[in-house]
């Protein structure tokens, strides 16, 4: 007999509402239905009805973790349409904005990865460790977290010299507890009696689901837009593709503590060759016809934004594509075979954010009930 | 006069007073040392009595699908249990408030009340979490409780008595049992560790899987009692612990002035509660299989061989 046990809209796992339908058989796993659209909040229709300027700051608080990488897509996409170049300088800031960033969500990854497992104590400690960077960015652009240091055509804010010191040292002190963490992880008998060889997903699963980011490359996908498309100056920083080839939820612990070195030594070298220089190219406000895709590596895998623009002020249409959305089907075979107990850890190894996940609801306009679409009449519906 | 002196020893010392003031206490430090590990201040130590004062006073909530009468009747019942199991302890001297011929027997009975009430308690609730969360109870159960009664028996067998009086008397004269078995001191503080509900073992209340397993669908004052029940079993089982291997209540005489043996025997609970707020603190939560391996390989050979020891 199996019985269904659902984890969300509300539950203590998931930091957003979202639905899983886990089909179990005692404890076992035999089935996984995801249901998403809780938090739809129709941010792709107000971003056309924005001009630009405006459309920046929202772009950004598509996501509460990511905002650079938001505004860094956003970004790519209008420059590309509007034919706009980057000043060296502003590169170099952006690429720094986009690595604080990085290494704070990943920090904030784990220590909820290790609530997950009841480790609250390591939970704890990550995140303590998470206000080293969060103080850094508070202190260049006066933010901890959206911290709107991009505009169209460069930065609106430059990093002074006098600030350099600080950023290293807290960089420094950094460097030293994560390599801690990285070794506590990978040798404490508990979590690897919780994390190794659970939710794994294959290098070939990895690549028919089309996982993006961290998940991909934890199974050994060797993929990265910061290397293999580059934007910001990623194409002048040296730094290495972090894989692991396991696929387990240890491999996408590791991976993530491990690119958080390599985003260090990424900081470290752009404050090195910071090259002298404006910080803005002039935005006129309007945009000519035409249309562009704009992609960037963010914290979570590959982030995707279309802009369609009609020329004048305002887009006519974007498209966002969110890393959660392309990690939401690995979900799948990663859980099925395993037991209940591994449900939190396995759906928050793909760092989850839903909020900015959920694109579509279909609500019923008479009765007010939302509803599942099949596949097939979402075929008919794009006919 | 009889009865008027059960009632105060029930109600007062060592009974449901004493022994909520100092579980309570002992929570709330549980909870402050841990904060301090975590790098977090952390409530004040008293936090405990606050919530508990606040939950009295919610509204009292049955869940409409769930056994009323047997929802209701867990927390009450888990906590007139523990509190038995205190009249039982040797808490001021080696004679317990309440003798019987075996007490042992009965102490190890009654411990296992709390945690049969909070599994008719998550089964009556009619929430799936709360069933998960008691049916991985019941394996836990069957886990640790083999090494808990393996051990009691060998500090038994040890001395040659049932009586938890007689246990104390040989340990004033001959030393600490913990000296003479550390296999089954370890085993016990491991298997304390699973019955008291605390990482790596506190898998029937996962609170990231199973909200908080059977005590999903407790609130107000149910959820009180449920609380006070947990405060007084964690003194009772360290107290048990404190009893059978580390000599109990013992009177001091320091520079003239008479301590009771109530003062020793709540430093050893309390260093025994603190090394469980230790361990909890430096591990991650297991699975439910995990556990029982743990426990039925590991944990038991080392309860058994000492065991065959002392028999032997």
């Amino acid at each position: 007999m199996s019985f269904v046990v659902p984890i969300g809209p509300q539950h203590p796992a998931l930091e957003e509402p979202e639905h899983f339908r886990i089909e179990v058989k005692g404890e076992e796993i035999v089935d996984v239905d995801i249901r998403l659209g809780y938090v739809h909040r129709g941010i792709e229709e107000a971003l056309s009805k924005r001009t630009y300027m405006h459309g920046l700051f929202l772009a950004q608080r598509v996501c509460g973790i990511c905002p650079v990488s938001h505004s860094l897509t956003f970004l790519r996409a209008v420059e590309e349409v509007a034919g706009i170049e980057c000043p060296d300088r502003a590169r170099y800031i952006r690429t720094i904005g986009a690595e604080l960033e990085r290494i704070h969500s990943h920090l904030l990854f784990a220590g909820i990865a290790a609530h997950e497992i009841g480790f609250t104590t390591l939970f704890m400690l990550f995140w303590r460790d998470r206000e080293l960077v969060l103080d850094l960015r508070e202190m260049l652009w006066g933010n901890r977290i959206h911290s709107s240091e991009t505009t169209i055509g460069g930065v609106r804010w430059d990093i002074k010299p006098n600030q350099v010191p600080k950023v290293l040292r807290n960089l420094a002190a950094l460097e030293k507890e994560v390599k801690h963490y990285i070794d506590v992880v990978g040798s404490d008998r508990t979590i690897l009696a919780r994390c190794a060889n659970i939710g794994v997903l294959t290098k070939q699963m990895a690549r028919e689901l089309c996982a993006v980011g961290p998940t991909a490359r934890a199974s050994g996908v060797n993929w990265d837009i910061r290397r293999d498309d580059p934007y910001a100056a990623y194409d002048e920083v040296p730094f290495k593709v972090i894989t692991e080839r396991d696929g387990d939820v240890l491999a996408k612990i590791l991976v993530r503590l491990r690119e958080v070195l390599e985003s260090i030594r990424i900081i470290r070298h752009a404050l090195d060759a910071m090259p002298g220089g404006p910080l803005r190219t002039e935005f006129k406000g309007r945009v000519q016809e035409g249309e562009a895709t704009g992609r960037v590596e963010a914290n979570r895998g590959e982030l995707l934004y279309y802009i369609f623009s009609k020329g004048g002020e305002k887009p006519e249409r974007v498209r966002i594509r969110t890393p959660t959305y392309a990690n939401i089907p690995t979900v799948k075979p990663m859980l099925v075979g395993g037991t209940i107990a591994e449900v939190p850890i396995v759906l928050a190894s793909i760092d989850p954010c839903f909020a900015c996940t959920d694109r579509v609801t279909v609500v019923d306009r008479n009765t007010g009930k939302s509803k599942v679409v099949t596949k097939a009449e979402l075929r008919r519906l794009n006919k | 006069m009889e009865v008027l002196s059960f009632l105060l020893a029930y109600f007062v010392f060592p009974g449901l007073l004493f022994a909520s003031v100092f579980g309570l206490l002992f929570m709330g430090i549980d909870r402050k040392v841990t904060a301090h590990m975590q790098h977090r201040i952390g409530p004040p130590v008293w936090q405990e009595f606050i919530d508990f004062g606040k939950l009295l006073g919610k509204e009292d909530i049955t869940p409409a699908a769930a056994q009323g009468v047997v929802f209701t009747l867990a927390p009450l019942i888990a906590m007139g249990a523990a509190i038995t199991v205190m009249l039982l302890l040797p808490i001021n001297s080696a004679q317990p408030a309440l003798t019987s011929a075996a007490d042992l027997i009965v102490i190890i009975y009654l411990l296992n009340i709390p945690a049969i009430c909070v599994m008719l308690g998550g089964y009556s609730s009619a929430s799936p979490f709360g069933a998960v969360g008691a049916s991985r109870y019941v394996v836990q159960l069957f886990s640790y409780e083999l090494i808990f009664i393996v051990t009691v028996l060998t500090a038994a067998v040890k001395v040659g008595s049932l009586s938890i009086g007689d246990i104390i008397t040989y340990q004033a004269h001959n030393g600490w049992l913990a000296f003479k078995l550390p296999l089954a001191t370890a085993a016990i503080v491991v298997a304390a560790q699973a019955k008291l509900l605390r990482v790596p073992f506190d898998i029937p209340e996962a609170e990231s899987e199973i909200v908080h397993g059977p005590f999903t669908e407790y609130s107000g004052p149910k959820l009180g009692l449920m609380r006070l029940a947990y405060a007084i079993e964690l003194f009772a089982v360290a107290g048990l612990i404190t009893a059978l291997f580390f000599g109990g209540p013992v009177a001091h005489t320091i520079a003239g002035v008479q301590i009771p043996g109530v003062v020793s025997f709540l430093i050893k609970t309390f260093a025994i509660v603190l090394f469980t707020t230790n361990i909890r603190n430096i591990a991650a939560r297991l699975r439910i299989d995990q556990a029982m391996k743990f426990f039925w390989t590991i944990i038991a050979l080392i309860a058994i061989v000492n065991l065959i020891i002392v028999v032997l």
